[in-house]
Parts: C-alpha cells; sequence; structure tokens
C-alpha cells in the first residue's frame, strides 16, 4: 500500500532523514519509535506531502506521489495527524469534523451526518457543539484523529496522539486505535510510550539519527541490541525481565 | 436558529435604509446613508479575503481605485457609460486579484499585508504620473449626465442602488457561511496546514477568495466615483481608504455576513459627528476630531475584540444559558 524507497530529507547540511526504505501493507499497524531528533516527525511530512524529499521515493496505492501537494495525498487516501494539535480553534467540534467530511462528500448536510458518526466513534459526541479550543488536550488528540478519520482514509498517520495523556485517557485511545485497525484501517503511528506501543504495533520501526536501525516484531525490537543503546536503554530491558 | 432570526439583524438594517427615502427628504442625511451602504459593502468585499479566508489585506483601495478610475475614464475619454467602466474594472481587478493571491502563498501575515500596501502605492504612483492617459494627480471630474445608464441619479435612487449591492454582498457571504466551500474557507482562516492536511487545496481556495473579493471591490468603486462625481489617485488609492475596509469589518465582526454592515454605520456616523463638532473655525481645535475618532477605535479594538456581532452572539448565549439553568434549578 505505501512503499517507501530509500528516503532521504536534509535541511542544509543536517540529514533529517537518511535512505529509509520502508514496506506497509494493507491493514498493517505499524508503530515509529526512537529518540527525540530522530526524524519521525519528519519521515511522516515526507509521506504527506510537506517536505519534498532529496533522494528517493515515497509510493502510495500505486502512484508515485513523491512531490505532491498534501491535499492531493490526503485526497488518495492518505491523511495525516500532527503531533501538535492544530484543530480550527474558533469552530464547533462538529464542523472542524465536518470540514474533513466535506473533502469526500459535497452537500453540507451529508457532511454533517457523516461527521456526527465519527464524532460518535470517536468519544467526542459530548463535546460535538463545543470549540475546540476549549477542550482539553485528551480531547484535542482525539479531535485531531476524528477529523483525519472524516477524510475516509485509507492508511492513517497518528503523530504522537498519545503524548501527555494520563493512564485512562491513554487506555482510551489505544481501545479506539485498535477498533479503527479491526475495521479494516491501516495505520502508522508514532509514539513515545513503549507500553502502548508494545499492545498496539505488529511491526515497530526504530530511527535514530535519521536512520532506520532495526525493524520486526515488539518481542524482537525490545531485544535488539542496537535499540537498547540508542532508545530503549538497559533499565527499559531489565524491567522487561 | 431559525431563518427569520438568522437575518434578524439585517431584516431591521436593511428594512430601515428602505423605509427611511420615503419619509426623510434632508439631502445630508440621505448622503450619509449612500455613505454609509457602500462603505458597508466595500467592507463586506474585503471581508470575502480578510475575514472569511483570513488573508488580511491593506491594499484594497488597489481594486476600489481601479473600479473608480475605469468607470470615470470610460465615461470621460471613450464615451461609454460607467457601466461598461465598471465591467472593464472588474476585469482589470480580477487580473490584480490574481497577483494579490500568488502573493498570499508566498508570504504569510503581516508580510502578506505589507505587499498589500504595496500594490496600492505601486498603482498610485502609476496613476499620479500616467497624466497623458489618467490626468495624474489633479484627479478626473465626472460629469453629470441624469439617467440610469449613465449613473447619474438623484439622492433616493442612490440610496436604492447601494442598498441593493449591500443586500447582494449580504446574501452571498450568508451563502458562502452555510456552504462547502465557506466551511473550507473556515478551515484554511483557523489553520493552513491543518486544512492541507485534511485534503482542502488552501492555495487555490485563497487566489478564489481573494480575487472575488478584488472583483467585488472594484464594482463598488465604479459605483462611488459616480456618485461622487470626481477622483483622485491620492484618495483612491490611499492606505486610509484601505485601513477603512478592514476596520469596518474588524469592529462590526470577522467573518460575519452582518458585521461590515454595522462597523460601517458605527465608523461613519462616528466620523461624520465628530467631523461636524470637533472641526472648522469655530472650534479652534482643527483635527482633533481625528484625535478621538482614533481613541475610540483603539477603545473597541482592545476589549471587544470579537466585534459587535460578537457582542451580540454572546449576549444570545447567556440569554440562552440563562433560560437552561433556569430550567435545570426549577
Amino acid at each position: 500500500m505505501l512503499t517507501l524507497e530509500s528516503v532521504s530529507k536534509r535541511f542544509g547540511g543536517l540529514t533529517a532523514v537518511r535512505a529509509v526504505s520502508l514496506e506497509v501493507r494493507e491493514h498493517d499497524l505499524v508503530g515509529i519509535i526512537g529518540p527525540n531528533g530522530a526524524g519521525k516527525t519528519t519521515l511522516f511530512n515526507v509521506i504527506s506531502g510537506y517536505f519534498r524529499p532529496e533522494e528517493g521515493r515515497v509510493v502510495f496505492a500505486g502512484r508515485d506521489v513523491t512531490g505532491w501537494a498534501p491535499h492531493d495525498v490526503c485526497r488518495l487516501g492518505l491523511t495525516r495527524t500532527f503531533q501538535i494539535v492544530k484543530p480550527f480553534g474558533n469552530l464547533s467540534v462538529i464542523d472542524n469534523v465536518m470540514i474533513g467530511s466535506l473533502t469526500r462528500v459535497t452537500s453540507v448536510r451529508t457532511a454533517r451526518a457523516d461527521a456526527e458518526r465519527v464524532v460518535e466513534t470517536c468519544g467526542l459526541a459530548p463535546y460535538a457543539s463545543a470549540r475546540a479550543k476549549a477542550l482539553p488536550i485528551a480531547l484535542r488528540k482525539r479531535l485531531e484523529v476524528a477529523r483525519a478519520l472524516a477524510t475516509r482514509p485509507r492508511l492513517l498517520l497518528l503523530d504522537e496522539v498519545m503524548a501527555g495523556l494520563n493512564p485512562t485517557e491513554l487506555g482510551g485511545l489505544v481501545d479506539l486505535i485498535r477498533r479503527l485497525h479491526a475495521e479494516g484501517l491501516t495505520l502508522i503511528v508514532i509514539e513515545h510510550i513503549m507500553a502502548a506501543m508494545m499492545r498496539l504495533a505488529q511491526r515497530i520501526v526504530v530511527l535514530h539519527h535519521g536512520e532506520k536501525i532495526a525493524e520486526g516484531a515488539p518481542a524482537q525490537i525490545v531485544g535488539d541490541r542496537r535499540v537498547v543503546d540508542a532508545y530503549l536503554g538497559e533499565e527499559f530491558v531489565l524491567a522487561q525481565a | 436558529m431559525t431563518a427569520l432570526s438568522r437575518h434578524a439583524g439585517a431584516l431591521v438594517l436593511f428594512g430601515a435604509a428602505a423605509v427611511v427615502p420615503l419619509v426623510v427628504r434632508d439631502a445630508f442625511f440621505l448622503d450619509s446613508l449612500v455613505l454609509i451602504l457602500l462603505w458597508g459593502a466595500l467592507s463586506a468585499a474585503w471581508n470575502l479575503a480578510g475575514g472569511y479566508a483570513g488573508q488580511v489585506s491593506i491594499g484594497h483601495a488597489s481594486f476600489f481605485g481601479i473600479g473608480a478610475y475605469a468607470g470615470a475614464i470610460m465615461v470621460t475619454r471613450f464615451h461609454q457609460g460607467p457601466w461598461l467602466g465598471m465591467l472593464l474594472g472588474v476585469a482589470i481587478s480580477i487580473v490584480a486579484g490574481l497577483v494579490l493571491g500568488f502573493l498570499s502563498n508566498r508570504l504569510k501575515g503581516p508580510y502578506f499585508a505589507l505587499s498589500t500596501i504595496a500594490l496600492s502605492q505601486v498603482l498610485l504612483i502609476a496613476v499620479s504620473r500616467w497624466r497623458g492617459f489618467t490626468a495624474g494627480g489633479e484627479g478626473i471630474p465626472v460629469p453629470f449626465r441624469p439617467g440610469f445608464a449613465t449613473l447619474g441619479l438623484g439622492h433616493v435612487a442612490w440610496v436604492y442602488l447601494a442598498l441593493a449591492v449591500a443586500i447582494l454582498y449580504y446574501g452571498a457571504e450568508m451563502y458562502l457561511e452555510r456552504s462547502r466551500i465557506g466551511y473550507q474557507l473556515a478551515g484554511v482562516r483557523e489553520d493552513e496546514d491543518a486544512a492541507e492536511a485534511i485534503g482542502i487545496a488552501t492555495r487555490k481556495l485563497k487566489v478564489i477568495a481573494i480575487t472575488v473579493s478584488a472583483a467585488l471591490t472594484s464594482v463598488c468603486g465604479t459605483l462611488w466615483a459616480q456618485y461622487i462625481g470626481f477622483v483622485d489617485p491620492a484618495y483612491v488609492f490611499s492606505v486610509d481608504l484601505s485601513v477603512r475596509f478592514a476596520l469596518n469589518s474588524i469592529i462590526g465582526g470577522l467573518g460575519t455576513a452582518l458585521g461590515p454592515y454595522l462597523g460601517s454605520i458605527l465608523i461613519t456616523l462616528l466620523e461624520t459627528y465628530l467631523r461636524a463638532t470637533f472641526s472648522g473655525l469655530k472650534t479652534g481645535f482643527t483635527g482633533l476630531y481625528l484625535v478621538i475618532y482614533g481613541a475610540a477605535l483603539i477603545l473597541v479594538v482592545r476589549w471587544v475584540r470579537e466585534g459587535l456581532t460578537g457582542i451580540a452572539a454572546r449576549l444570545r448565549v447567556r440569554m440562552a444559558g440563562g433560560a437552561r439553568g433556569a430550567r435545570a434549578h426549577a
């Protein structure tokens, strides 16, 4: 479904992403982890069209989308969320989500009905008419997911939607992502919270200094020497044992 | 909200404007009314780009001037009707609007605003220098030829013409607010990156909004020139004028259909009153009206951020909330 062929992105002298290749198949749930500055978000920006890579190709749904505008990538079925959430602050929750629906349907009435379903799915129904900027962070993260879902993506890229949530909120979001996956959605998830990642991902990709240093099943990854050195640390391994 | 209550403000406002000429024949009063409606419509045109799309321009006098000059030159130099000039003005403004739209995709926020000022200044200089064609800085008196085709109308007819334009612009924005493109524009205004991520062609949408806004501004520019009967570059391309379009909307309520008209009423009346009271030889404080005018604007912008329509909405919410609260306690 999505193929990255040796993608590199440089900012001046700094190589943020170096020759990363990745294959995501239909119905995968792939996790991306790595220390701060490893290039995770940059990789998302390249995939979703915000950055044009200096080298390599991004192929989605059989089309070479390298250098496409983000809105065209979205219309092809690939939607991303932002790590620093970007709600339409002065609009209501339902309007936020409805603007996503309007990418797929032209009728405002149909879009509103669609949006109501998505809002319900994401557990935002009680806040449907609240202004987005009045929501606490946990709900704003959910809104970010809801708005992306409303565009009916085939592949959803979630950038740290769980960061900064308390355990209850976290559990709710993990359940939501699992449910979406069970319904047939393909996902790539960037996350720092290893516990959540272990429960969620079928496959984990580890980035370090812009390079992919490991890829495999969660159990495999936590045992990988290079991953422990670069990211997890000895204490994590001891805690797991 | 029912359709009636959505349009209640507009019904009162435009209804009053329609009735006044039947009752009042005072030329000064009718003149103020024409100007309130024209400034309101101009501000509504500005609001399309500045309010709905969030592309704040301080150079909309460019399109106003293009419309004004297109009409005046068409009449005086080519001996055609002003309506043809209006059409030509719209065509030129669309081209200039596309240029500005392109700039909006390169420059953000204050940088975009500055580039819009630059556009109006370039036009000001060009029209001032091109004496052979535009009569330069002296300006062009537009002859009064009675008739609708020549826009040689009396005060009462002007009120109704300006009112028709005002209602048309208001209706268009009211429709826009509930339309697909209106919601998408709101997304662009709130956060361009997020809008782009959910499939909105943000660049194209901004260009469309700015270009339509330019065309609507140009139409009013032509009307204004025919109404006043004189155009000169220093006024029609001035930053003052651009600021006025923006201010009416900001004070009335950005990105609302009625806001520009409310702002226009307040500003136009305030200006007229202050000028009449505090200027002239008798008072000995020539220019004091500008100080008071400026101070009043600061107060509004400082304490009534959401504009007049914002106050109305807040009152409505408070009243509805009060009613709900009472029911909960019952």
